[in-house]
This record gives C-alpha cells, structure tokens and sequence, in this order.
C-alpha cells in the first residue's frame, strides 16, 4: 500500500504545481506588497529595473512597467496605481495589455485574512478571436443594414417606372394614333431603361459588397474611353438642351479601363441630371506624373456641408422630385467605392448654384505599354482581309459551312446562299454589297455560277471580282470557265491556294493570268 | 546519320530575295559551326542541308520541304523567310513530325498553328508578325511627338502600302491604330502594285492631302530605293517611314545619302549591345565586310535555340518520330532565349516570338522593335527606339520644316 505523503510533502508538491503552471500566480500582502509568484507571472510582470521580490510594492512594479514601455495604458500612472490597489482590495478582475500585443488576464481570491492570490492567464488569442467576430459581425451588420435600406429604396424606386411601364402599356393598347402610339412607346423605352440603371445600380453594390471587383490594371490611350463617353452621352445631353463637349487627350493612363470608365460615367450622368442651362465638359489636365479627368458642370451645384454626404449611399442632395424618382442616390458612392478600389482618388470643388467640378486622378503611363484593346492578335482582326465581305454560293452544307468558317477565321464577313436567288431577290437579303464573290460552278436549278456573277455584276454596276470553285475536272469546264474570265479552282480547295487566289483577285489582279494559267491544279 | 542532326532549310539563292536568301544560308552555317566546334548536340554534329526556294512559290517550297524530309531525313527545317506560300509548307512538315522554325513574319502563322495546335506542335515563327509593325510604328511617332523630340505640323498621316498580303496588313494595322493615338488618317492605305515606276503621281494625290507623317509599307528595297529618290526630288513636309527593305544594302547603295532622315522599322534585327557586335564580327570575318549579319542573324538565333532545346530535351528526331520532337517543342517554347537579335519567348498560343514592348514590357522578355533613322551611305543606321537598345537620339530629316 502506498505511502500517505506527509504533510511537508503535500506543500512541496503543491508549490512544484504552482510553479509549473501555464498560468502566473502570486500571492500579495493586502498592503499591495508581493510575497511571492511562480517563474509564469515573473517571466511576464518582470520589470526591467526592478528585482520582482519579496516585498516590492505594486506601485512600484507598475510605475516601472510603464516607464519602461512595456506596459500598455491610457491611464495615468498614479491613476493605474490607484486601480490596482483598488483591485486588489475588491478581489476585481482587471486586464493588461503589453508592448508585444499580448494581453492578459488577473483575477484575484482573498487567500487568507491578509493575503491576496491573483492568477493571471493569456487571453491573447482569445482577444485577437473576439476582435475579429466583432469586425465581422460588425461588417454583416453594415451589410445587412444597407441590403435592407437598400431593397426598402429599389423596392420603392423601382415601384415608380414599373407603375408608369404598366400605364403606358394599357394607354399603347388602347390608342389607335400612330403618333401618339410613337409617344407611348418611346416613354415605355425610357421607362424600361430607368430600371436597367437602377438593376444595374444594384449589380454594382452587390459586387462592391461581396468584394468581387477585381481590378484589371492595364495601360491604354485615354482617348478611347473619351470616345465612349461622347457617344453615350451626347444625345442625352442634347436632349436637355445641354452643351456638351469632350476635350480628349493623348496620353496614356494605367487603370481598369471598364471600371474608370464606370466611374466617369457617373459623374457625367449626374453633371447632366443635375444641370438644367448651360453644359458640361469632360478634360484631361496633367498633374505631375498624373492625369487628372475633370467633369465641370454649370449645374445647381453642393454646398459645402454636402460634399462629403453626397458620396454616401442614397443621399440626393436635392429634394426635387424630378431628380429623385430616376435615381437611387448610388452612383457617387458606387464611384466613390470603385475609386477606392482602384486607388485613384477622386474630389470635388463646387459652389452652390454656381456648378460643380468632379475629379479622378489616374497615373499617366507609358506609351509603349498601351494596350490596343484588341482581345486577340489573329488575323480575324490584323489580317489582310479584315473587313472584306464576301458572297458564297455553294449548296453542299457541309463545304458551306467549312468554306464559311475558313473566310470568317481571316476576318472575311460572309453571306451564303445555297441556291442562286434573282438579283433582286437577292439584294433584299444582301446588307451590303460584297467585296468578291466564291461560287460553285453548278448551282441549284441548273444556273451556272459564271452566269450568277454576271447578273449580280449587271445588278449592282460593280465588277465584282469572282472566283469559281468546283468539283468538276474536265478539262473542256476548266478552260469554258477561264475562257469566261474567271479563276477557278478545284475542290477540295486547299486552304493555301485559296487565300492566294482571294489576294489576287482583291490586291493583284495582275497575276491572275499567271495563276489561272497552271491548269487544273490545287 | 545518327551521329549527326541532319538540319534542312529552304532559302531564295536566286529571285527577287537572292540577296536576303544568301545570308539566311550564312547564319545557318555559322550556327552549325558553332555548335559544331562546342561538341555538337550531345555529342551529334548539326548537318546543314539546303535546298533553294528560289521565287518562293507554294510549288518550290512544298517542293523544298518534302525533298528535305524524304532525301535528307532532317530533324527540323530552320530557315529565314518565304513569302509566297501562305503556309502551305506547313502540311508536310506536320504529316512528318519534325520541328519548323522560319522567320516569315506573317499573322496567317497565327491562325495556321491556332486553327490545330495538336497538329502544327512543331511549327515556330522566330519572329513576331508583321502586325506589331503597325501599332509599333504609331506608338514611335506619338512617343517622338509626346517626348518633344519632333513637333508635328498637324495630326494628318497618310499610308502607301504594297500589294503583298505582309505590307498591307501593316498598313491596316497603322490605319486602324492611329486615332487612338490622336492622328487623323487623311490619306490611305492606298494599295500600290510592284514594281512601280513612277511614284511621282502619287507623291503628289498626297501632297493634297498635307500629311506630317508618311508611311509607305511596300518592302521590296528596289521599289522603295525608286520612291526615295523620287521622294527626295521634290520631298513633302513631313516624317517619312519606310518598311523594311529600305535596310537592306541594296537599297542603300542605290539612294546614297539621299536616304538619310528616313525611318525604318524591324520587327527582328540586330541591337548594338555587346553581344550584337560580337556577332556581326564573327559573321563579317567569316563573310567578308560586305555580308550582312543584320539578316543572316534571323536563322542564327533559330538554330542555336533549336540546339538548346534538342539538349534539354534529351534528343531530336527525324521523320515521324513525333514524340522526341514534341518534347524538343515543349523545351523550345519553355525555354527564353536571349539570342544575338534580343530575347526569343515564344507565345503559348501563337507560337511567333513575343514584340518588345509592343506586346510585353519586360525587355528581358521579348524581342526589340528598333527603330532605325538612316545616317550617310557608309554610315551605321542610328537605333532611336526602343529603350535600352537606342545608340542615338532622333534627328530632324532635313526636309521637315
């Protein structure tokens, strides 16, 4: 049977627990002075100009911690010292703070009549977790809090075209007037466009919101984006009366060219809601080793107390009802936020009823870097033919499809016809008169390519030029054709040997007599 | 034959591009000499086969190619240009397996090797297409004009280009660039036929149009020599580009220093760094002062990368030993090579060497667009642009006001 230790022994054992715990421990005189702790509290409260012994005062521990920086308080040093004696007279719980971010925790018991034991723990992690789900949770809320303002609004801006969409289309129902029908139509157009500003209002939050945009930063030519905007919203602007103008530039800028344009789309969009006489005028003005777009307006303008609101979701600065039933009061704080994103920052000088000028600063770039813009180097979009159009005539789908599919990789348009239609009845289906023209030789109903090329040409007053494709190796067909003055080449028509013989008839007809002449080859 | 990598290629000794096909042969053998005398390819000496592709005819090239494969047994085909055959020379040499690098400078090289990647594996173009002339050459002049180097009168640019499907799409691809950059096409591209005698009418349609910038694609150096001297007689007021012939000796020799001010641009030459001149020395010892290393550098390059890959990928292979050869293919395109004519890195997709900066920044990365501006006849053309290959600075021709 084992031992019973001995009661020395119990105290010895006790005291190696305590020593070797995670937690610090030490046990203080009600007077605040120590009489001891484990090598866990001294390893953390140990002062650097003091021996953390019997008898030190708590004064003068914390007086030195914070001295020395390596505790962290807002507090003063006498009003710290003064909690602590507090604390330790009320058997209170407290928390400190360190220079190398941990933080722990102190909860003292009274041990016996004057003495006091105080257990301190890390809760370091604890801290950093609880941080953390606060910010998170912090963050859901705000999310929630603008979803529900924002679905309460969209429910109720929505609401409004839809309820005009409904109106009109029972008025364009009922109206036999083909003018007034016009009318109706053209306000169920606008109507129908309002709500896919605001669908697309939404689309960007959501997207802002999930964290979704991710920028694509490339270098291009400023003058693209101007285009754009020129073309967007010139006949909106003239539709109100309203100058407006683009003074474009030639530089090169490095940002998302989609997302800057957004941007800059909404601050014209609100220049022009905003304005009611004179004009708006979107520049470029260098800045240094940056290129400032400024969009000026000599709209109703901001007062001072506004210009930062205006940047927050669903504010509108004017309580106008013709302003507020189109808009949300998104699009400067979806630009606010896509700035943000890009790192570009945005400003605003304004004076009441006097206009407005909105900013965006952007880095200039290297002209060398600029992107063309062109999604893909082939030749559907640099070749020799890019732009051509062309007219085929072949009745086997299958070659139809291939000989298509060949013309449109080389950037050729093309129109097929599986059967020969009459020049008139063909150009109702003709856009556009054809650069050339790829015929079989024997067509639908018996109609010879050669003849088909002939009317056509007679119908359009253009010598088009033709080449003849056809399966036929006689050697009496291949000369009839050449005799009529048309290449011809035999199918299966080598991919090679076509592109030359459309080069030819398009850039070299001069060498035509030389190519034609190799008989009945490929 | 299996201590040696038989090695084919299809060159003009005679036709139009005689003279460009003579120093395709020279940088061939100056490679397979090279790499002969470091030991060969492990342990296999480079066996140089040519076969002439004269007016570079589908007919003569497929010719050329299928003789290299059946005759010679040649593990790659490496050669300068062939304009003509619109890739048609592509088919043999996928049917057999074996790996073709040329310097044809084409976009339809593009669309061939992307229309069946699996199939064109072996097909290489070790230059960048000639569609990164245009866009290339509207960034020089908008950078000259953005950097203060030259003021221009107005925003006007007019453009002649040649017959051939290469200067036309130059042309379409300066045309279709320009107002992005802020220039106004005033005039053009108007399609001129080769040769063409009297440029003299056109000089003048264009003087209407009161161009600050000329480019004129056409590329044949004789033409080109023609319209200079034409040009000079009675010279517009503006910046005059002209393509690639107008480097050519030839051309030279036949305008004097009446080209001097003239621009010029390439896609694939020969930087003035250390290691471009230590090439040109060796070439001109091996080929007399007259040589020029400028264009005999294009399948050079090609062939040492080739080396360098057949090493990496443990051996070539000929005639339908297609997987050795995929392996040498798969090496070649992982593998940036920095060669005497700048970096070749070869585009996943396109398999065509990558333009700097035209389509990458990093000049590591990618293979010079210089910019050249002629000096006096004798005289080395000065490289203006692009940084960090430039040796000089532009000068104003002295026709511009």
């Amino acid at each position: 049977m084992p031992r019973k230790p001995s009661a020395k022994q119990d105290t010895e054992l006790i005291a190696e627990a305590i020593d070797g715990m995670n937690h610090g421990f030490a046990l203080w005189n009600t007077d605040g002075t120590i009489i001891s702790c484990n090598p866990n509290f001294r390893s953390q409260f140990q002062a650097r100009n003091l021996n953390l012994s019997q008898g030190l005062h708590l004064a003068e521990l914390f007086n030195d911690l914070v001295a020395t920086g390596e505790l962290i308080t807002s507090k003063l040093v006498q009003d710290l010292i003064d909690d602590e004696t507090t604390a330790l007279n009320e058997l209170s719980t407290t928390e400190y703070t360190f220079a190398d971010g941990s933080v722990f925790k102190a909860e003292r018991w009274l041990f016996s009549s004057k003495m006091v034991a105080m257990l301190v723990q890390d809760i370091t992690e604890a801290k950093r977790s609880e941080r953390n789900l606060n910010a998170f949770l912090d963050n859901a809320k705000k999310i929630d809090h603008s979803k529900s303002r924002f679905l309460r609004a969209a429910n109720h801006d929505l609401r409004q075209p839809l309820a005009s969409l409904k109106i009109l289309i029972y008025s364009c129902m009922e109206t036999l007037d083909p003018e007034n029908r016009a009318e109706l139509l053209h306000a169920m157009d606008i109507s129908v466009s309002i709500m896919e500003d605001l669908l697309g209002a939404l689309l960007n939050i959501g997207q802002l919101d999930a964290g979704k945009i991710e920028p694509v930063t490339t270098t291009f030519q400023i003058s693209t984006l101007m285009e754009r905007l020129d073309v967007q919203f010139r006949d909106q602007a003239k539709e109100k009366g309203l100058r407006f103008k683009i003074v474009s530039s030639n530089y090169s800028v490095v940002s998302d060219r989609a997302l800057l344009e957004r941007i800059i789309s909404n601050f014209v969009s609100n220049a022009i809601k905003y304005t009611e006489t004179g004009g708006v005028v979107v520049g470029c003005r260098p800045d240094g080793s940056n290129l400032r777009i400024e969009v000026w307006d000599s709209g109703c303008g901001i007062s001072p107390e506004h210009e930062e609101a205006i940047f927050e979701e669903f504010f509108r600065v004017s309580d106008d009802q013709a302003h507020k039933k189109h808009s949300l009061g998104l699009g400067l704080n979806i630009a606010k936020r896509l700035a943000e994103v890009l790192e570009h920052p945005i400003n605003i000088k304004s004076e009441p009823d006097a206009g407005s000028v909105f900013s965006i600063t952007i880095p200039i770039g290297d002209i060398w870097h600029s992107d063309i813009g062109e999604p893909e180097i082939s030749e559907r979009i640099g070749g020799e033919f890019t732009g051509q159009r062309a007219l085929i005539f072949e009745d086997d789908p299958l070659l139809q499809k291939t000989l298509q599919e060949l013309l449109e990789r080389w950037g050729i348009e093309t129109t097929c016809f599986d059967t020969f239609l009459e020049p008139d009845a063909l150009a109702e289906h003709l856009t556009y008169p054809p650069d050339f023209i790829v015929t079989d030789f024997r067509l639908k109903g018996g109609v010879e390519g050669t003849e088909a090329v002939n009317q056509i040409r007679k119908h359009l007053g253009a010598n088009i030029p033709a080449v003849v494709v056809t399966a036929d190796t006689a050697p009496k067909i291949i000369e009839m054709i050449k005799a009529r003055g048309f290449p011809v080449l035999i199918k299966p028509v080598s991919p090679p040997r076509l592109r030359v013989m459309i080069h030819n008839i398009l850039f070299e007809p001069n060498l035509l007599d030389e190519l034609n002449s190799k008989d009945g080859d490929n | 034959m299996n201590d040696v990598i038989p090695i084919g290629s299809m060159v003009p000794l005679s036709g139009p591009s005689a003279a460009d096909g003579k120093e395709f042969r020279n940088g061939v053998l100056l490679a397979a000499e090279e790499i002969n005398d470091a030991g060969g390819v492990l342990g296999k000496k480079v066996e140089p086969h040519f076969v002439n592709s004269g007016r570079q005819t589908a007919e003569e090239v497929v010719r050329a190619a299928r003789g290299l494969i059946t005759r010679h047994k040649v593990h790659a085909i490496i050669n300068g240009y062939n304009i003509g055959p619109q890739n048609s020379e592509y088919e043999p040499i996928a049917d057999a397996g074996i790996l073709y690098i040329h310097h044809n400078t084409l976009l339809q090289h593009h669309d061939t090797i992307m229309s069946n990647p699996k199939r064109y594996f072996g097909c290489f173009m070790g230059d960048p297409a000639e569609y990164w002339y245009g866009q290339g050459f509207i960034k020089f002049i908008s950078w000259l004009r953005d950097t203060g180097q030259w003021k221009p009168r107005n925003k006007n640019i007019a453009i002649i280009s040649g017959a051939k499907p290469y200067s036309i799409v130059i042309a379409n691809a300066m045309a279709s660039a320009s107002s992005q950059f802020g220039w106004d096409l005033t005039f053009g591209p108007k399609i001129v036929k080769s040769p063409t005698p009297d440029w003299r009418p056109l000089l003048s349609e264009i003087r209407d149009h009161d161009p600050a910038v000329l480019a004129n694609t056409q590329f044949y150096a004789g033409d080109l020599a023609n319209f200079q001297l034409q040009f000079i007689e009675n010279p517009l007021d503006c910046l005059l580009y002209l393509q690639y012939g107008a480097l050519h000796r030839s051309f030279s020799e036949i305008v004097g220093d009446k080209g001097k001010g003239i621009i010029v641009g390439t896609v694939i030459g020969l930087p003035r760094d250390k290691i471009g001149q230590d090439f040109a020395k060796r070439y001109r010892q091996k080929f007399g002062e007259n040589a020029t290393p400028e264009v005999g550098c294009q399948p050079y390059t090609s062939l040492h990368h080739y080396a360098i890959a057949v090493a990496l990928a443990g051996g070539s292979g000929g005639p339908g030993e297609f997987e050795v050869n995929q392996r040498v293919a798969k090496k070649l395109k992982s593998t940036v090579f920095r060669s005497v004519s700048g970096s070749i890195n070869y585009h996943d997709k396109w398999q065509s060497a990558i333009p700097y900066p035209d389509a990458i920044h990093d000049p590591s990365l990618g293979i010079p667009h210089i910019f050249y501006q002629l000096r006096e006849f004798g005289q080395d053309n000065s490289i203006i642009a692009p940084e960090p290959y430039t040796d000089s600075r532009f000068v104003k021709p002295i026709w511009l006001s």
